[in-house]
C-alpha cells in the first residue's frame, strides 16, 4: 500500500510540472504587452508628453516587477546568428522585430547597431520644439512644423516595430523626402544617414549561414518562468506559495479575487452533486435491480436522451418557462440577491431563505448536468457486480434481496462513482461558465468568462493552472482511496 | 445463431444487430437527412432564387458565385441594369417566372422590415415589386421567425447544420488522426517490442529534434506570415514544415544504418507506451473546456482553429481504445504471421493489425462527435471562439436567452442540438453493443 502510494505520488510531480509548462507556454503566447495593459489599468495613461516621462518609469519599474527583463526559460534553443540578450530589450514588438531582422540577416551585431541607431534617431527626433522653430523663423507655422515632425516620428515608429522587406524602403524614401522639404529637420540629417548605413551593412555583411545552426544557451535559475513558478525569494511569492500575480483589468492581486467568487461556485456545486447522487443512486440500483423489466429500459431510454440534453438548453428552457413573465414567473431571471432589499447583516437563515428562489433553477441545472451521468455509471457498475460470485453466495446463503443489494452490492459499485466526486474541487476552481452566465451569478464562472473577453491572461493562467492541479490531486485522492477500498489494487 | 457458417462475415453480423435496435436505425437515417440538408444548404435556403427569368434573361443565381456581376439587356438589346449577384434584392425584381429556393432568405441577410424578434406566427410584413409595404405574401413569411436584425432563423438553422456537421468531422478527424497512430504505436509495441539499434535510437531523437529546428523553428516567421494571410496559405505553409520535419528524421534515420560499430548498434528498446500512456494522463488531467477556452483567448476568432483545439484535445478516448484493442491483437496468429513473413512493423500495423481494430475506435469516435457538437455550441454560446458573423446553433440559442420572449429562438435551436448530439449517441450506443458481442445481455 505505502510502496503503491509512493508510485503514484512519483509520476504526480512530472505530471504537475507539465502542466504548469503547459499554462506557462499559454500565457507566454498571449497577444498584447502585458506593461501596457496594467499601466492603463493603474490608470497612467496621459497625453504624449506626460508618458514620455513619469509612466516610462513606471512602466520600467512594472517590467522589472513582472520579470519581463529576464530570460524566458532556464535555457532556450535558437540559432548560432540569435543573440543571447535580446530578451533584455524591453518592448515587446521592437523585440519582435529585431528577432525577424536578425533572423533575415544572421548578424546580430549589426542589427543591434542598427537599432542602436535608429533609438539615437528617436532620441533626436524628440527633441525637436516645435515651438522653438516657429519662434527663429517666422514664417513657418506651427501646423506644418508640428505635421512634419508627427510623420516623421511616425516612421520612425514603425520602423523600430517592422522589418517587411517592401515597406522599409518606402518609410526611408518618406523620411528623406521630409528631410529635404523642411529645412528645420536637418539635425535629423546625420542620425538618419547613420540609420541609412547601417541597414545597409545588415545586409551587405549578412551571415545567413548561421541561422542554419543550433545553439543551446542556458541562463539558470533567473528566468520568468522560475520567477513565476517559485518567485525570487523577495517580492514575488511565485504561484506554488500562493502568488498568482495582478489583474489586468483593476490591478487587484488575483488571489484575493479568487477568493472572494470561489464560495459560491464551491457551494453550488457541492450542493448540486450531493441532490445528484441523492437521486441518481436509487435510480441505479433500481434499474439495474430491475435489469430488463420495462420501467429499466424505459429509464435507460429517457436517462440517455437527457444526457444528449446540452445544459445550456435545459437552463434557458427552465428560464423560458419558470422566470418568465408570458408563462410562469416564479423566479426571479438572474442574480442570487435582490440588491434593493438585501442586508448583508441578516442573520444567516434570513440570507438563505432570501437567496433560495434565486438559487433553485441553477441548481436544478447543476444537478441535471450530472445526475443523468451518475445513474448511466451507476447502473452499470451495479449490474457488474450482481454478476459476480460473491453475490451469488449471500443469495445461497439466504440473505434477503434487499440485503444483498443494498449490504453486498453497492458498497462496491460504488467504486466507479468515488471517481466522479474527484472532479468537483476543479469545478468549482472553474465553475460552470455556461450556467453561471446564464444566471447570472456571481462565482468563479463568470470571472473566467469576464477575464477572457478582457484578456485578462494572469486570471485565465491561474484558474487554469489552479484546476488542474485540483484534477491532477483528485485523481490522487481517489487513486489512494481505491487502494484503501480495494486491496487488490495495491499488488498490482 | 446460425452464424457458423462459413461465410460468416462480422461486418454482417454487426450490421444485423444493429437493424435490430430501430431507434439507431432511425438515427442513422435523420443522420443521412442531416448530410444532405448540410451538403444542399445554399440551396435550401438561400436568399437568390434557383430560376429566374428577368427581362428575356434565363438566371441562375443560386448557383453562381457571390461575386458575379451581369449587365442586364431587354429582348431588344437595350441596357436595363447592372445586376450585382450578393447585392441584388431579387424579391423586388419584376421578374416573369421565378423558382425560389423552400426558404427565400440567406442565413446572414437582414429582413429590415421584420426587425425586433418577429414571431412565427405573428404579423410579417413585405415590400413587393411596387414598393409598398404589405402584409407578408406566405412564399416569404419567416416561417420560424427572425431574430432582433431581422434574420431568418430556419435558414439560420439550415446553414448551422454545415457547421455543425463539419465541427464533428473535422475535429474528430484530427482526434483519431492522433489517437489512432499514437495508440496503435503504444499498443503494438509496447515498453519492450520496438527495439532498434542505439545508434539509431539516439539519432532518431536527434533527428526529431533537428527537424523540428529546421520546419519550424527556422521557418516560424514564414509560418506566422503565411498563417496571416489567411488559413489556407497557412495549413499549405505548416505541410511544408511538417514535410521538412519529417524529411530530415528520415536523413538522420539513414545516417544512422551507415554507422557499424559494435557498442553504438546494440539493441535498445524504446518505451513507446509510457511515453503514450503518461500524455494521455497529462490531457485528462485537465479540464477540457477550460483548456479549449484558455486557448481560444490566446488565438484570433476563427471556426477552424475550434474545430483544431477540439481535435487536438480530443485524441485522448480513442488512442486509449486504439491501444487497448492493440494490446489484444498483437498476439494474434495472423499478426505474428504478418511478422514472421518479415513484414515491416509499419505495415503490419496500419495494414493487418488496424482494420481489426477499428471496430470500438469507431464507436469512440462517435461518442466525440457529439461531445465536439456539444462543445463548439457550448463555446458559441458564450460567444467565444466563433466569429460573431457566423451564424450557428449556439449563437442562435444564445440570441434567445437574451430576449426570452422569442421563445422561437431558444426551441427550435436547442431542439437541434438537442437532436444532432442524441443521434450521434444513440448510433456510438448502437454500434457498440453491435460491435462488441461481450457487452450484449
Amino acid at each position: 500500500m505505502f510502496k503503491y502510494a509512493l508510485k503514484r505520488i512519483l509520476t504526480f510531480i512530472p505530471m504537475l510540472i507539465a502542466i504548469s509548462l503547459l499554462s506557462f507556454v499559454i500565457s507566454i503566447n498571449a497577444p498584447g504587452d502585458p506593461v501596457e495593459r496594467l499601466s492603463k489599468a493603474a490608470g497612467s495613461e496621459g497625453s504624449a508628453e506626460q508618458q514620455s516621462g513619469a509612466s516610462k518609469k513606471i512602466k520600467q519599474e512594472l517590467r522589472k516587477k513582472l520579470g519581463l527583463d529576464l530570460p524566458i526559460f532556464y535555457f532556450s534553443i535558437t540559432d548560432l546568428a540569435a543573440s543571447d540578450t535580446l530578451y533584455k530589450v524591453q518592448d515587446k514588438y521592437h523585440k519582435a522585430n529585431l528577432e525577424v531582422l536578425t533572423h533575415q540577416s544572421g548578424n546580430w551585431e549589426a542589427v543591434s547597431e542598427y537599432y542602436l541607431n535608429l533609438l539615437d534617431l528617436q532620441k533626436a527626433h524628440q527633441i525637436i520644439d516645435a515651438k522653438e522653430i516657429v519662434l527663429n523663423d517666422t514664417s513657418l507655422s506651427l501646423n506644418t512644423v508640428n505635421e512634419a515632425a508627427n510623420q516623421f516620428g511616425f516612421e520612425i515608429g514603425s520602423l523600430l516595430e517592422t522589418s517587411d522587406e517592401t515597406l522599409v524602403p518606402l518609410k526611408f524614401e518618406k523620411m528623406n523626402g521630409l528631410l529635404k522639404n523642411h529645412i528645420f529637420l536637418s539635425n535629423l540629417r546625420t542620425p538618419l544617414s547613420n540609420v541609412t548605413q547601417s541597414r545597409e551593412i545588415l545586409f551587405t555583411n549578412a551571415t545567413r549561414w548561421k541561422t542554419y545552426i543550433p545553439t543551446i544557451s542556458w541562463y539558470g535559475g533567473k528566468n520568468q518562468y522560475h520567477l513565476w513558478l517559485l518567485g525570487n525569494g523577495k517580492d514575488r511569492k511565485g504561484l506554488l506559495r500562493g502568488d498568482f500575480g495582478i489583474s489586468y483589468i483593476d490591478s487587484q492581486p488575483i488571489e484575493s479575487k479568487i477568493w472572494q467568487k470561489v464560495g459560491i461556485s464551491f457551494s453550488l456545486s457541492i450542493i448540486s452533486i450531493f441532490l445528484a447522487y441523492l437521486i441518481s443512486i436509487p435510480i441505479g440500483i433500481y434499474s439495474a435491480y430491475k435489469k430488463d423489466s420495462a420501467a429499466d429500459k424505459g429509464m435507460s431510454l429517457v436517462l440517455f436522451v437527457l444526457y444528449s440534453m446540452p445544459s445550456f438548453f435545459v437552463a434557458t428552457l427552465l428560464l423560458l418557462q419558470f422566470a418568465n413573465p408570458d408563462n410562469l414567473s416564479w423566479f426571479p431571471v438572474s442574480g442570487i440577491q435582490d440588491p434593493t432589499i438585501f442586508d448583508p447583516n441578516w442573520s444567516l437563515w434570513m440570507k438563505l431563505k432570501h437567496r433560495m428562489p434565486f438559487l433553485i433553477l441553477p441548481i436544478i441545472t447543476y444537478t441535471y448536468g450530472s445526475f443523468a451521468f451518475l445513474s448511466r455509471i451507476m447502473r452499470v457498475g451495479m449490474i457488474d457486480v450482481v454478476s459476480q460470485d460473491y453475490i451469488r453466495t449471500a443469495r445461497a446463503k439466504g440473505l434477503g434481496e434487499g440485503k444483498v443489494i443494498l449490504k453486498h452490492a453497492l458498497r462496491n459499485s460504488l467504486l466507479p462513482v468515488i471517481t466522479v466526486f474527484a472532479a468537483i474541487f476543479p469545478m468549482a476552481i472553474g465553475g460552470s461558465i455556461i450556467i453561471e452566465v446564464i444566471f447570472s451569478i456571481p462565482g468563479m464562472g463568470v470571472e473566467v468568462l469576464n477575464s477572457i473577453l478582457n484578456y485578462d491572461y494572469p486570471m485565465i493562467i491561474t484558474v487554469f493552472t489552479l484546476s488542474g492541479f485540483l484534477t491532477m490531486i483528485g485523481y490522487l485522492v481517489a487513486d489512494l482511496l481505491y487502494a484503501v477500498v480495494d486491496p487488490r489494487i495495491s499488488y498490482k | 445463431m446460425q452464424n457458423t457458417n462459413e461465410n460468416f462475415s462480422f461486418k454482417k453480423y454487426a450490421w444485423a444487430q444493429f437493424k435490430k435496435n430501430k431507434i439507431a436505425l432511425v438515427s442513422l437515417y435523420l443522420l443521412l437527412v442531416l448530410v444532405i440538408i448540410a451538403l444542399f444548404a445554399p440551396y435550401i435556403a438561400n436568399d437568390r432564387p434557383l430560376y429566374a427569368e428577368y427581362e428575356g434573361n434565363t438566371l441562375y443565381p443560386a448557383f453562381a458565385s457571390d461575386t458575379r456581376t451581369d449587365s442586364i439587356y431587354n429582348a431588344e438589346g437595350d441596357f436595363i441594369q447592372v445586376l450585382q449577384y450578393d447585392i441584388t434584392d431579387w424579391r423586388q425584381l419584376d421578374l416573369t417566372s421565378v423558382i425560389w429556393t423552400p426558404i427565400p432568405y440567406s442565413p446572414g441577410s437582414m429582413d429590415r422590415y421584420n426587425r425586433d424578434y418577429a414571431a412565427p406566427s405573428g404579423e410579417q410584413r413585405f415590400k413587393n415589386s411596387d414598393g409598398k409595404i404589405i402584409d407578408i405574401p406566405s412564399k416569404f413569411r419567416h416561417k420560424l421567425g427572425t431574430d432582433g436584425i431581422g434574420r431568418d432563423l430556419a435558414s439560420g438553422l439550415i446553414h448551422g447544420t454545415r457547421i455543425s456537421l463539419m465541427v464533428g468531422l473535422v475535429s474528430m478527424g484530427i482526434a483519431s488522426l492522433i489517437g489512432i497512430i499514437l495508440g496503435a504505436l503504444a499498443g503494438f509495441f509496447g515498453d519492450t517490442k520496438l527495439k532498434m539499434p542505439r545508434i539509431k535510437y539516439w539519432l532518431t531523437l536527434f533527428g526529431v529534434f533537428m527537424g523540428l529546428f529546421y520546419g519550424f523553428g527556422q521557418r516560424k516567421y514564414i509560418l506566422s506570415q503565411a498563417f496571416s494571410e489567411g488559413i489556407a496559405d497557412g495549413m499549405i505553409a505548416m505541410l511544408v514544415s511538417v514535410g521538412v520535419a519529417i524529411g530530415i528524421t528520415m536523413l538522420f534515420r539513414m545516417i544512422s544504418k551507415a554507422i557499424q560499430l559494435e557498442w553504438l548498434n546494440k539493441e535498445v528498446s524504446v518505451p513507446m507506451d509510457t511515453f503514450v500512456s503518461r500524455g494521455i494522463e497529462l490531457l485528462n488531467s485537465i479540464p477540457r473546456l477550460l483548456l479549449i477556452i484558455t486557448i481560444t483567448a490566446v488565438v484570433e476568432r476563427s471556426i477552424w482553429i475550434v474545430m483544431i483545439i477540439i481535435g487536438i484535445t480530443g485524441w485522448t478516448g480513442i488512442a486509449r481504445f486504439t491501444r487497448a484493442e492493440f494490446l489484444r491483437i498483437r498476439s494474434l496468429e495472423f499478426v505474428q504471421a504478418a511478422g514472421s513473413l518479415g513484414y515491416s512493423s509499419i505495415r503490419t500495423i496500419f495494414k493487418h493489425a488496424l482494420p481489426n481494430a477499428l471496430a470500438p475506435v469507431f464507436v469512440s469516435i462517435a461518442f466525440g462527435i457529439a461531445s465536439a457538437i456539444l462543445i463548439e455550441s457550448g463555446l458559441s454560446f458564450l460567444g467565444i471562439g466563433v466569429p460573431d458573423d457566423i451564424v450557428t446553433w449556439g449563437s442562435l440559442l444564445n440570441l434567445g436567452r437574451q430576449n426570452l420572449e422569442a421563445w422561437w429562438l431558444i426551441i427550435y435551436p436547442g431542439m437541434a442540438i438537442f437532436i444532432t448530439i442524441t443521434i450521434y449517441n444513440m448510433i456510438a450506443e448502437a454500434s457498440r453493443d453491435a460491435l462488441d458481442p461481450r457487452l450484449k445481455s
